[in-house]
C-alpha cells in the first residue's frame, strides 16, 4: 500500500491517501477508510504553530512537549500501533 | 505575399504571450495548462520542460485533437525561441481552441531563466522490456517511467513494512531509493522482513537490502545509510529526496519524520502495523493532516508494544 502510493505521488497520478486513513484488518480482513481532518489547533501546521523547528526532539525523544486537543484522533490511541 | 516577419507580427494580435515564470507559476496551480512542445523529437529529447508533451510543428493540427479534446483547454505552446510555436498557436486558434498562448521566448528563456527542464535518457533495450507493462498503461507510459527513473525515494527503516515497500519501488523503477536503518539482522526478523535472507544474520540491514534490491533491479540506485534517523541528521537526509516513506517501528521517530517533513516540505508516506492491524496515510504538507492533527501527543513511554 505505502509502494502503490508513493509511486502514485512520484507519477502525480490517481488520488492518494491525503487526508484519509486506510486501516487493514487481517483477521477480519476488512478495509476501513477514516477521513482525516487538520487540526486548526495542530502544534505542528495549525493556525499558532508551537513547533517551528526541532528543538523539541533534541532532548532525547521528549517530543511530547506539545499541546492540541486531539479532535482529529479519530482511530484509538497510537500506543496500539508499533512497526517494524 | 506576406514575409515571414509579418506572419508573426499577424500572430501577435491574436495570441497572447506569457513569460516562463508566469508559466512556472501556473503549473504549480490545480488547473495548470496543458503544455506543448512544437520543436522536433530530437530538439525534445535534449532537454524540454517537465509538464509539456512533444507534438513537433509538422504534426500539430493533426494530432491536436487527440491529444486536447476540449477546445476551451488552456494550452501553451512553445518552440526553441518563441516564433515558430507563434505560428503554431494560430493554427491552433483557426481550428477553434479559444485559449492558446505562447511561451514567450520559449525553451531558451525558460532554461536561462533557470527554471528546471528534463533530458530524455533513450531507455535501453533491456529497460524497454523491464517496464513494458507499465508503458501499456496510459497513466504511467514512457513519459512516467522516466519520470520515475529520475525520481528519489527515501525508505526510513528495511524491517516489516520498508522490506515490501523498497523491493516493490525497486521492481518499479524508481530511480534512487535511500534506505536507512542502523540494525542488523536477526533470525525473529525473517519470518516478515523480506529483503533479508537467513545468511544475512548478523550483517546490516542496508547491507542485504541494497544487495537484494540491485539484485532485483540494477538499474536502481540504491543509497545505504546504515545509522539510525535522528534530529541531527534528519534535514540533511531528506533535503535530496522527493518522497519520504515511513516504516519505522518506534514513535519518537514517527514524531521526528512527521515534524522534519512538514518543515521541510516533504511528503511522507506514512504506515504503521501491530500484530493484524495495519494502517496507511499520507501527510502532504499543507494539503492535508499531519501526524500530530492525529495524535498530537506521544504515548507515554514504556507504553508502547515493540
Amino acid at each position: 500500500m505505502q509502494a502503490t502510493e508513493a509511486v502514485k505521488l512520484l507519477l502525480g497520478i490517481g488520488e492518494p491517501l491525503i487526508g484519509r486513513l486506510l486501516t487493514y484488518d487481517a483477521l477480519g480482513m476488512r478495509f476501513r477508510e477514516v477521513r482525516l481532518r487538520r487540526d486548526p489547533k495542530c502544534p505542528l501546521c495549525g493556525e499558532s504553530p508551537t513547533i517551528k523547528d526541532l528543538s523539541i526532539h533534541m532532548s532525547g525523544g521528549a517530543a511530547c512537549a506539545t499541546e492540541g486537543d486531539g479532535r482529529g484522533a479519530t482511530v484509538g490511541a497510537p500506543a496500539a500501533r508499533s512497526g517494524g | 505575399m506576406r514575409s515571414v516577419k509579418e506572419m508573426i507580427a499577424e500572430a501577435r494580435q491574436i495570441i497572447p504571450e506569457e513569460g516562463p515564470e508566469q508559466l512556472e507559476k501556473r503549473l504549480r496551480t490545480d488547473t495548470p495548462p496543458v503544455v506543448i512542445d512544437v520543436r522536433d523529437p530530437d530538439e525534445y529529447r535534449e532537454g524540454h520542460i517537465e509538464a509539456a508533451a512533444n507534438i513537433s510543428r509538422g504534426f500539430l493540427e493533426f494530432r491536436i485533437g487527440a491529444a486536447v479534446t476540449d477546445l476551451a483547454t488552456p494550452i501553451v505552446l512553445y518552440c526553441q525561441t518563441g516564433l515558430r510555436s507563434m505560428l503554431a498557436a494560430k493554427a491552433l486558434s483557426e481550428l477553434g481552441y479559444t485559449s492558446v498562448i505562447n511561451l514567450q521566448g520559449g525553451y531558451q528563456k525558460w532554461a536561462q531563466s533557470g527554471l528546471p527542464t528534463v533530458r530524455d535518457i533513450p531507455l535501453s533495450s533491456d529497460q524497454i522490456q523491464r517496464y513494458s507493462r507499465h508503458f501499456l498503461l496510459n497513466q504511467v507510459g514512457e513519459k512516467g517511467q522516466r519520470r520515475l527513473l529520475r525520481s528519489k525515494a527515501l525508505l526510513i527503516g528495511a524491517g516489516g513494512l520498508g522490506s515490501p515497500t523498497a523491493l516493490y519501488l525497486a521492481a518499479t523503477g524508481v530511480g534512487t531509493l535511500g534506505l536507512m536503518d542502523g540494525d542488523v539482522v536477526d533470525i525473529t526478523n525473517l519470518q516478515r522482513q523480506v529483503l533479508h535472507t537467513t545468511e544475512d544474520i548478523g550483517r546490516p540491514k542496508v547491507e542485504s537490502g541494497t544487495r537484494a534490491l540491485k539484485a532485483l533491479n540494477p538499474d536502481v540506485n540504491v543509497i545505504p545509510l546504515a545509522t539510525r534517523i535522528t534530529v541531527d541528521n534528519v534535514m540533511d537526509v531528506i533535503k535530496d529526496y522527493d518522497l519520504i516513506i515511513d516504516g519505522s517501528d518506534n514513535f519518537e521517530t514517527r514524531y521526528l519524520v512527521n515534524d522534519a517533513c512538514y518543515l521541510a516540505g516533504k511528503t511522507n508516506v506514512h504506515g504503521s502495523i501491530f500484530q493484524f492491524e495495519g494502517m496507511a496515510t499520507v501527510f502532504a504538507p499543507n494539503a492535508g493532516p499531519c501526524y500530530r492533527c492525529l495524535y498530537p501527543t506521544p504515548p507515554p513511554p514504556g507504553l508502547v508494544p515493540s
